[in-house]
């Protein structure tokens, strides 16, 4: 009796990221910190949340990414910056400018294949090679409107990153689905029942995605986004959209990135709604990027930590390659192309959650792919956003546009 | 520093500069994409010329010296075309309007060139807020004499054109009651409104002699006069209006100024004097804040006309060089615009945001509009 009033007492007090209070802890240390990066050195806030990540990883109190709780605050945060990602992409200046589709796809394409080479070079497995290039084409969407939003950057160099970080998450979360159907259905055994919830999941995501655009965009009409109970609102669609994904199976990065894209390029209206949904997602994301910073440990990185260096290094080559060969073409200077391919460095929650879900699939190329992976997010916690922060820095398009916030 | 010698040029030769918004596609806000689009646009052979502005979400294009009506519309679609095609390239839209509906003047950014930042040291805040989009007509004058004489006597008309150019009843974000906001923001500045009566060069020399001895001026440039002469090309130039929201409305506002330069010099219907400008800033009040609806006081006889029938009585005037010069065109869509219910710019930005009620919105109509002519 005494026994368990003790543990019921203590239990919410444990200091374990886990725990109420030790979240609680965790959110106030990276806030703290991140507004202290702020205001000493100008860097984003996003390196504090690293950095809190970062120790939680040495110590060995990192996340998983299997606790439900967290999962599901990751999702939701995520599924928010993917969101304004794709409401961010204007797919007719792709037909406007042909040779910025040409740089995206050949980035895309070039960095795919280099990794690919790469992790062979290091005997990975090929099938996990393959996840493994699929998911580091994805430049981390959510580090570049992070980074950009609290710099107050604008420009063409903000503009194309934008654009090309959606762009390949779009490559990227499209090539995993085939990846991870192809797998299933070229095994003999599975590949009946895999062909009837593979396809349900694919084209049902792609619905999904368009109602929510439209629902999205049929509020927008209504109401103005600008005030905080119509941005309670469209932040209760995104998340009922993402029960009805998680519940149907259904991609929980497909379906908002698409509701964006729809929302952005089925009428030219307009749409304008506070960064991140204000304060609430505000919070999420704060989760969301010490819990993608602290999925590592130590192990990971003196296992795989080489590799993954390597492995960064060719694909930022072969980014930093396709953007400089398309540059004048595509109407960018050399000095703007040169920060472009420097600022195409950070890897983040996207491609984490594409190793979960690979992983979750495919447990055997997945646990050959993840320490590799985790490595590479490790070293980009800190590094990407910086990566991010500095070629906006040299192509001058930094602190353009004051954070309202911060007025 | 004393003042340039005055470079005589063609009686009623034009030329036009139209300051441009570059807006982003995304919200519609202004954007820096000045040097961009400069960069793109060295690879056009044009008539017409682009030069960057004070901020760096302005841009301007001006005419080559122009004779005619159809030559000024000519260069100015061919510049407006080649902008917008490179403008699509870097998803930037290009906008007409006096003023950006709801732009915040403190996040706008200096250009980078010494002048700009000299003059954006000076005025402070002024400097900012004074991202702010004219239109300037230059007519060519064979003296500097005859040019003085008739920016004087062409003071009168200031307020026709102010309201037929009028785009710009929003100002950070709400409506000012004011058909063109912009001149407000020019007022501000230390040396705007009229130039002083002087009428011949010499004294005029003298009183530029007076002006730069005292340090608060250099050059011409520092003048923020209305109609101010502009020595190097043998022009006055009226810079008072507001950039419409087409190239075609721009070219029927320089073919307007044309014909009644021309009109002036030719039938002497009043000689200019002092007290035409008693009701000076009232009657360019009246023509700011109520646009074609304003009336406007003649100094001499008192008598009170609303602004509307002054133009419509005006091209009646100068029928006779509308014909010489092949202006009718011109002259004619500015006749369609004072009948239409929304013929004014600023009308029509307003019946949009009736209509829609999302700023954001109206910008890009209003690009639209501008990019199609």
């Amino acid at each position: 009796m005494t026994e368990g009033l003790w543990s019921l007492i203590q239990a919410p007090w444990t200091l374990r990221p886990d725990t109420l209070v030790g979240a609680t802890l965790l959110a106030v240390a990276a806030a703290l910190l991140g507004e202290a990066f702020w205001r000493v050195l100008r860097w984003p806030r996003l390196l504090g949340y690293g950095i809190v990540g970062t120790v939680l990883a040495l110590t060995g109190a990192g996340a998983r990414g299997n606790e439900t709780e967290l999962r599901l605050a990751v999702d939701v945060a995520l599924a928010l910056l993917l969101f304004e990602a794709g409401a961010r992409l204007n797919l007719r200046w792709l037909g406007r400018n042909p040779w910025l589709l040409a740089s995206s796809v050949a980035e895309a394409l070039l960095s795919a294949f280099a990794v690919y080479a790469v992790a062979r070079a290091f005997e990975v497995d090929p099938r996990a090679a393959g996840a493994l290039a699929v998911l580091t084409m994805c430049v981390s969407p959510a580090v570049v409107q992070r980074v950009v939003s609290e710099c107050g950057a604008a420009g063409q160099v903000t503009e194309r990153l934008f654009a090309l970080s959606a762009l390949n998450t779009l490559y990227a979360v499209f090539a995993m689905q085939l990846l991870i159907a192809g797998l299933r259905l070229t095994d003999p055994a599975t590949w009946t029942e895999a062909l009837g919830p593979t396809l349900f999941s694919f084209f049902g995501s792609i619905l999904l995605g368009a109602a929510l655009g439209s629902v999205v965009a049929a509020i927008a009409r209504r109401l103005d986004l600008r005030n905080e109970n119509s941005v309670v609102l469209l932040l209760g669609c995104v998340l009922l959209a993402l029960v009805i994904a998680k519940t149907l199976q259904f991609s929980t990065l497909l379906v908002p990135l698409l509701a964006g894209l729809w929302l952005r390029n089925r009428s030219e209206r307009p749409w304008v709604w506070p960064r991140h949904f204000g304060t609430a997602g505000g919070v999420l994301v704060l989760v969301l990027f010490v819990a993608v910073s602290s999925a590592w440990s130590v192990d990971v990185l003196l296992a795989a930590g080489g590799a993954a260096i390597a492995l960064l290094a060719a694909r930022f080559a072969a980014k930093g390659a396709a953007v400089v060969v398309f540059a004048r073409p595509s109407g960018l200077s050399w000095r703007q192309a040169g920060c472009l391919a420097g600022a195409l460095l950070p890897l983040s929650a996207t491609a984490w959650v594409l190793a979960l879900d690979f992983t979750q699939m495919h447990p055997s190329p997945g646990s050959a792919l993840l320490p590799i992976l985790l490595a590479m997010v490790a070293w980009m916690a800190l590094l990407g956003p910086l990566a991010v922060l500095y070629g906006l820095h040299f192509a001058g398009e930094l602190d353009v546009v004051t954070p309202r916030a911060s007025k | 520093m004393t003042l340039e010698t005055f470079a005589p040029s063609r009686a009623y030769t034009l030329g036009v500069e139209l300051e441009l918004q570059i807006v982003n596609s995304h919200d519609y806000d202004l954007t820096p994409g000045a040097a961009d689009l400069l960069r793109l646009m060295k690879g056009y052979q044009l008539a017409a010329d682009v030069k960057p502005e004070i901020t760096s979400s302005m841009i301007e294009l001006s005419t080559g010296v122009c004779e005619r009506h159809v030559q000024v519309v000519d260069q100015l679609r061919e510049v407006r075309d080649a902008l917008v095609e490179s403008a699509g390239r870097l998803d930037l839209r290009l906008a007409g309007g006096g003023t950006h509906s709801f732009q915040d003047w403190s996040q706008r950014r200096i250009f980078d060139t010494p002048r700009f930042h000299h003059v954006s040291q000076l005025y402070g805040y002024l400097s900012k807020q004074f991202t702010v989009f004219g239109q300037h007509v230059h007519i060519g004058c064979p003296g500097p004499d005859q040019a003085l004489w008739l920016l004087h006597a062409m003071s009168r008309f200031v307020p026709h054109v102010i309201a037929l150019s009028a785009s710009s009843p929003f100002i950070q974000g709400y409506d000012t009651g004011f058909q063109s906001a912009r001149l407000n923001s020019v007022n501000a500045f230390p040396l705007s409104g009229r130039a002083p009566f002087i009428l011949t060069w010499d004294e005029f020399s003298v009183y530029f002699g007076k002006m730069a001895r005292t340090g608060v001026v250099e050059s011409m440039k520092d003048f923020y006069w209305d109609i101010r002469p502009k020595p190097e090309f043998g022009t006055i130039e009226v810079r008072v209006m507001d950039t419409p929201l087409s190239v075609e409305r721009a070219a029927a506002i320089a073919v307007y100024l044309q014909c009644v330069a021309r009109w002036l010099v030719t039938e002497k219907p009043f000689e200019p004097q002092e007290d035409d400008y008693l009701a000076y800033t009232y009657n360019r009040f009246q023509a700011c804040r109520f646009g074609l609806d304003g009336e406007v006081v003649d100094p001499a006889t008192a008598e009170h006309r609303v602004l509307r029938e002054l133009i419509r009585e005006t091209i009646k005037n100068v029928e006779l060089q509308a014909i010489e010069l092949h202006a009718e065109r011109g002259l004619q869509l500015l006749l369609q615009a004072l009948d239409a219910p929304d013929g004014s710019d600023a009308a029509w930005l307003r019946a949009v945001q009736a209509r829609e009620q999302f700023l954001p919105e109206v910008v890009r109509q209003q690009c639209e509009r501008f990019e199609r002519g």
